[in-house]
């Protein structure tokens, strides 16, 4: 039985229609996250889950509970807010204890709760101290505390670490991570970042304009992304786009563009349509002498182009080269980086391609990619 | 930097000047006054120390001294309950929020003369709105001001009314203050309104209120204008306050000497109470 499911929701606030016709099943014990760019909706969704904003049409339920017309209360749901949310005026042991002191739980109860969440999240020393006194990632240990202690159906997460700075946030992603695991607590998250969505989710939920673009292991939407919204939205560095079309040639299909000819993989539909091919910055392969003064090898299996940036990151770097009118990007091993200025080829492997047709839905994916 | 250090005297000059004349000046002649008698007409003369001895013998000082307590007793409670029930409510989504806020500002800046005359008429015994409102629902009418038990309580709520508008507004910046997520978080953690009440928006609102425990303590051991304008300070001179105790000491009986010693005395009392309640209320809020 899934743990919490949005059965045909829609949200309007007044004329705007900000979710549109949202279904999801979010399975029992899972981290689901939901990620989209700024005013796709996440937030919204998320709220209407907790109770805190109302649905204009559809049902939601948690386990087999129609909660749609419940108070945030009575939906036994817990939330982590993206600036916490703590109590000011009290002490992080009263900001753990409060909500089950409301809820008349037993003194030994709340005390061995208390103890427990903050053994887990190491807030022993600070329990008699108040939010003010602790830095941003204690404040958010509490605040994750606060949810624990209630011991909820579902954990509500809304960009829980978009106020930390880099390295605390990369650390309290694993202990999400790890919390979750051990827990084993049906939890929905909201993040922007899709390196969080993609390090965290069980399965992710990538949402553009209120609608769902795809659902799917973190895997399948870097390996399969259904449109170039979601092949552009997940991976780090984002995938190189070149707008151009496809032809047959020889028993073969070709996408050609300005500057650029690639041999596509066998069993590629014919389109008429313009297409724009997708390939990751990790999956190009350079070398750094051209290979022929004309585009490409004889194989089609290149781009020739001339580096116009060159960003060491460390163990790798991002090579900007420019292939006639198109700016593309090579994630590539730090040992040996070409100068700007010079010219190089860029493998582009056939079976890592991804094409998409124009209304930006993937097109040719029938051969399973390794 | 001289320059600029120039520049800031001249423009911290005007102020000065002001608080030269119209703070220091008045304070440092009150000080001088407590050991003088003077009758505004004859030339002032030496005392000592018999204006204090005089006053800490004085019976009608302490009575109005206690008076000023009773009204203080009821006008400062009823004041915070009153801003902080008409902040929450106006602090909703509702029709004519600005309109509200407004009307409820207005009596603090009307004058405290036309605000005591219209409150003597509706206080009236026979001719009243608020006793004519008794009498229809079937109650006998209360000579409010006339009753020495009831003319002071009276005189708190009107004085409270005339204020309210003041304090709602530093309730109202107060509730600004309170992040949405805590109210989310608690709403979602299972507590009722009341409950979001208790544990949330009144400590919450605790600078709030030591302001407003503080600024109502302060304005109302300066009341005057009411009784003066309302009661005479009678009946049984019941509403008779400090403040018109040393407005007809200097004004009524010339004695200018006594008068500035009844401030000095409520300048003391002031700070001492002021005190003892911030003590009072640091201690609650460790609790
Ligand atoms: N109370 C509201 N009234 C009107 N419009 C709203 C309200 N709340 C949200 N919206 C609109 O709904 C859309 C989705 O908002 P939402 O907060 O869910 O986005 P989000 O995906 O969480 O974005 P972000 O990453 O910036 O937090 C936005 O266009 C926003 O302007
Ligand atoms: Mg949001």
């Amino acid at each position: 039985m899934p743990s919490v499911t949005f059965e045909h929701v829609t949200k309007r606030f007044g004329d705007a229609t900000v979710i549109e016709d949202f279904d999801l099943q979010v399975a029992d014990g899972e981290l689901l996250v939901l990620v989209g760019g700024s005013g796709s909706g996440k937030s919204t969704i998320l709220r209407m889950l907790a109770g805190l904003e109302t649905v204009t049409s559809g049902r939601i339920r948690i386990d087999d509970r129609d909660v749609t017309d419940l108070a945030p209360r009575d939906r036994d749901v817990a939330m982590v807010f993206q600036d916490y949310g703590l109590y000011p005026h009290m002490t992080v042991r009263d900001n753990l204890s409060l909500g089950l002191r409301l809820r008349k739980i037993p003194r030994h109860e709340i005390d061995r709760r208390v103890a427990w969440a903050a053994g887990m999240l190491g807030l022993e020393p600070l329990l008699d101290r108040k939010p003010k006194a602790l830095s941003g990632g204690q404040r958010q240990r509490v605040a994750m505390g606060r949810a624990m202690v209630r011991e909820p159906k579902v954990f509500l997460f809304d960009e829980p670490l978009s106020n930390l700075d880099a390295g605390l946030r990369a650390q309290m992603r694993i202990e999400i991570g790890s919390l979750q695991d051990r827990l084993k607590t049906t939890t929905v998250y909201v993040t922007h970042d899709q390196v969080e969505a993609m390090t965290l989710g069980d399965r992710i939920v990538v949402l553009a304009d209120g609608r769902i673009q795809q659902i799917g292991r973190p895997i399948e939407l870097y390996r399969t992304p259904v449109n170039r919204f979601v092949a552009g939205f997940i991976g780090t560095p984002a995938m190189n786009f070149i707008e151009g079309t496809l032809a047959a040639d020889g028993g073969r299909m070709f996408f050609s563009a300005e500057a650029a000819r690639l041999k596509m993989r066998a069993g590629t539909a014919e389109s008429s349509e313009p297409i724009t091919l997708g390939i990751r910055p990790e999956d190009l392969r350079m070398d750094f002498i051209p290979q022929q003064p004309t585009h490409g090898s004889a194989d089609f299996d290149t781009l020739t182009g001339r580096v116009v940036l060159v960003e060491r990151l460390g163990g790798t770097s991002h090579v900007h080269f420019q292939v006639g009118p198109h700016r593309l990007m090579a994630s590539v091993a730090s040992d040996s980086l070409p100068e700007v200025g010079h010219d190089i080829t860029a493998h582009v492997p056939a079976a890592r391609v991804h094409l998409f047709g124009g209304d930006g839905r993937a097109i040719g994916r029938t051969a399973e990619i390794v | 930097m001289r320059a600029e250090q120039k520049t800031a005297s001249l423009m911290a000059g005007p102020y000065a000047a002001f608080l030269l004349v119209f703070a220091v000046y008045p304070i440092a002649f009150a000080l001088v006054l407590v050991f003088l008698q003077w009758d505004l007409v004859t030339a002032p003369t030496f005392a000592g120390a018999d204006n204090i001895r005089l006053l800490v013998h004085d019976g009608r000082f302490w009575s109005a001294v206690a008076n000023t307590f009773v009204f203080l007793s009821i006008h400062v409670p009823l004041q915070i309950i009153t801003a902080l029930a008409l902040a929450l409510a106006l602090n909703r989504q509702l029709v004519g929020r600005s309109f509200w806020r407004a009307a409820f500002f207005l009596p603090v800046v009307i004058s405290g003369a036309v605000v005591a005359i219209l409150w003597s008429n509706l206080y009236a015994t026979d001719v009243g709105l608020i006793n004519h409102l008794l009498v229809k629902i079937g109650l006998s009418p209360v000579p409010w001001l006339t009753d020495p038990r009831t003319a002071m309580p009276a005189i708190a709520v009107m004085v409270t009314w005339k204020n309210v508008g003041f304090y709602v507004i530093i309730y109202l910046a107060g509730l600004q203050y309170i992040p949405r997520s805590c109210q989310e978080a608690i709403e979602i953690e299972g507590a009722s309104a009341w409950q979001r009440f208790r544990y949330l928006t009144l400590p919450s609102l605790l600078p709030q209120t030591i302001l407003v425990v503080t600024l109502s303590t302060i304005n109302g051991f300066q009341l005057f204008i009411e009784p003066y304008v309302m009661t005479g300070g009678g009946p049984l001179r019941r509403t008779y306050s400090v403040v018109l105790y040393l407005y007809n000491n200097a004004f009524a009986y010339q004695k200018m000497g006594y008068a500035a010693t009844i401030g000095v005395a409520l300048a003391l009392i002031i700070g001492i109470v002021v005190f003892a309640q911030r003590r009072l209320i640091g201690k609650a809020e460790a609790l």
